[in-house]
């Protein structure tokens, strides 16, 4: 019964793997996404805890995100549930970056 | 600048220090701070840690209110693993809510 409502983040007495140790930095767009979290949450729009539940509910695609891509996506998961904008603004304002980045 | 803490004492709560506790076995869909591995095990209260608004809640925009005692407990390796292969003295201990615990 426990196994079909464990969320992917519960993983304490699972056989592990190999631990990477290397530390692999952080890309500019981590650097900014992260910065934008952090902003947002200290400002309270977001709660800590509303992005872990958004990133826990990923299910399975939990374990094919890197770190970032995952907090990134709860992000914007809390940030459209509290109608700060749409599926369709966000997706026009990243058509718009996108055209910028093509153009540049 | 750093964030606050949302400690505050916990004067009304249903455990001390010393007490046996059962971690409850129940497995509710949705964002849980009590690992699955924990549930139905025994330990015994380490310390009351103070009260908090209940991340349970907070998960879902809602204000965490009222707030829920947080304790940490101590369990024996032996009684969480059972075929832990350290020493019988080892013990591990999790921080766990007052609503996850029921007296043992």
């Amino acid at each position: 019964m426990s196994e079909h409502t464990k969320q992917p983040h519960d993983m304490g007495g699972e056989a592990g793997g190999p631990i990477d140790t290397v530390d692999h930095g952080m890309k500019f767009w981590e650097r900014q996404a992260n910065a934008l979290r952090n902003t947002l949450s200290r400002s309270k729009i977001v709660r800590l805890d509303e992005m872990r539940r958004a990133a826990e509910d990923l299910g399975a695609r939990y374990y094919e995100l890197e770190y970032f891509e995952r907090t990134t996506h709860a992000l914007r998961t809390v940030l459209l549930e509290k109608g700060y904008f749409t599926q369709a603004e966000l997706a026009a304002k990243m058509a718009e970056v996108r055209k910028r980045y093509d153009d540049a | 600048m750093t964030t606050p803490s949302a400690y505050t004492d916990a004067p009304t709560r249903r455990f001390s220090v010393g007490d046996r506790v059962a971690v409850k076995v129940s497995f509710p869909p949705g964002h849980r701070r009590t690992p699955h591995y924990i549930r139905g095990k025994r330990g015994v209260i380490e310390r009351v840690c103070g009260a908090f608004p209940n991340p349970e809640e907070l998960a879902y925009g809602f204000s965490g209110e009222p707030k829920r005692v947080l304790y940490r407990v101590r369990f024996k390796q032996l009684e969480v693993w059972p075929d832990y292969a350290g020493p019988e003295a080892d013990w591990l201990e999790l921080e766990i809510y007052e609503h996850w615990l029921e007296p043992a």
